[in-house]
């Protein structure tokens, strides 16, 4: 699958939007119009977040789709605990986690849709380090090694790392979503990051 | 924690990096109508078969396969357990002595000698207790075939019905 022009996907700072709670109130009397807006609010998100996890844009395709449809087969059972968003997210969060184990022997994830015009960002350049030798292998390798890594750390881990670093989520986003505390999530996030530094550590420059 | 973040900022800004790799642009433009679409379609609601049904009713059951499926362990260790529940319900159930025991000791010993006979004893009881009582005297001094062939009263104890004091 051939990649996109850079355009990070933003996330908004408070994700409940305006007359959200109408929309899937409408949806659970079964308005799919309603719950078409409900999809498009939070499509890029739950696609993402499902990417980072797999590192593969068909099975995330899938996954955020399945997702979305349980998420409307479920939603009469939704009573607005908790926000929409943070409920749907659960749902693709489950069933991304599930779907991994059940592949768990799964030897080789596709990483050849990586997107490469990062390579002239100059953020990405300054972070090759000069004294490595591997400078020449370029940041495609470097790409690779990053979701190498990050398929090598177990679900819960790499959940927290994508839901933190990479979506800029905070913890108490992120512990409310995978339904454990924040000192958790925290604990979690330190141990990816120590093992991701270990696997990188030849691709990253000291600070 | 600020130093801990320090020592990650390289890898945070490699992280960041990753927001960059997106599908081809105009993914997102049909990607709702798709889910829409099978929603429609009756793919969502497709007609359940008996074993959605029944999942769809007992959701924790289906959770527990799912562990079950996800954590053989965990599988094995469940199994081991029912296993050890039925050999010991077998076990138990074949010692002639696991009869119901009274739930009430009592002072008195008339009373408790009720309270105590087994159902199958229970005629006799009445038989001695009250000679007027035709219908339960009458069945209990006839002999009863069993269900199969064996004697009824084979593992039925003498009860002892002298009033407490004599």
């Amino acid at each position: 699958m051939t990649m996109a022009e850079p355009a990070e996907i933003t996330v908004p700072e408070t994700p409940v939007q305006t007359g959200e709670m109408d929309l899937v109130r409408r949806a659970q009397k079964g308005d799919l119009e309603a719950y078409d807006e409900l999809i498009k609010r939070y499509q890029e998100r739950i696609y993402a977040t499902v990417y980072h996890m797999t590192s593969n844009h068909e099975d995330a395709n899938d996954l955020s789709q399945d997702a979305f449809i349980k998420a409307f087969q479920a939603l009469k059972s939704f009573k607005g605990g908790s926000s929409f968003y943070t409920w749907l997210y659960r749902i693709a969060v489950n069933k991304t986690i599930n779907f991994l184990k059940q592949r768990k022997n799964k030897l080789h994830m596709s990483l050849n849709d990586l997107d490469f015009n990062t390579e002239n960002n100059p953020d990405l350049v300054a972070l090759i380090s000069d004294k490595t030798p591997r400078r020449e292998a370029g940041l495609k390798e470097l790409s690779e090694k990053l979701n190498e890594a990050l398929l090598k750390l177990s679900e819960q881990h790499r959940l927290v790392m994508v839901l933190h670093d990479v979506q800029g989520q905070s913890h108490e986003e992120i512990a409310e979503i995978m339904d454990c505390n924040i000192g958790t999530v925290r604990s979690r996030l330190f141990y990816a990051r120590q093992q991701m530094q270990a696997w990188l550590t030849d691709y990253l420059k000291p600070t | 924690m600020n130093e801990n973040e320090n020592n990650f900022e390289s890898l945070r800004r490699l992280l960041a990096q990753k927001r960059h790799e997106m599908p081809p642009p105009g993914y997102f433009n049909s990607f709702s109508g798709q889910i829409i679409a099978r929603i429609r379609a009756g793919e969502a609601r497709a007609p359940q078969t008996d074993a959605e049904r029944f999942f769809s009713e007992a959701p924790w059951l289906l959770k527990l396969l799912q562990a079950f499926e996800l954590k053989p362990a965990f599988a094995g260790a469940f199994a081991s357990a029912l296993s050890l529940l039925l050999v010991i319900g077998i076990v138990y159930a074949e010692r002639p002595d696991a009869g119901p025991q009274p739930l009430f000791q009592t002072s008195d010993q008339s009373v408790g000698s009720f309270a105590s006979a087994s159902p199958s004893s229970l005629p006799q009881t009445v038989v001695a207790s009250d000679t007027t009582t035709s219908n339960s005297a009458a069945t209990s001094l006839q002999p009863v075939a069993s269900l199969f062939g064996g004697s009824q009263n084979a593992f039925v104890q003498p009860v002892s019905f002298s009033p407490s004091g004599n």
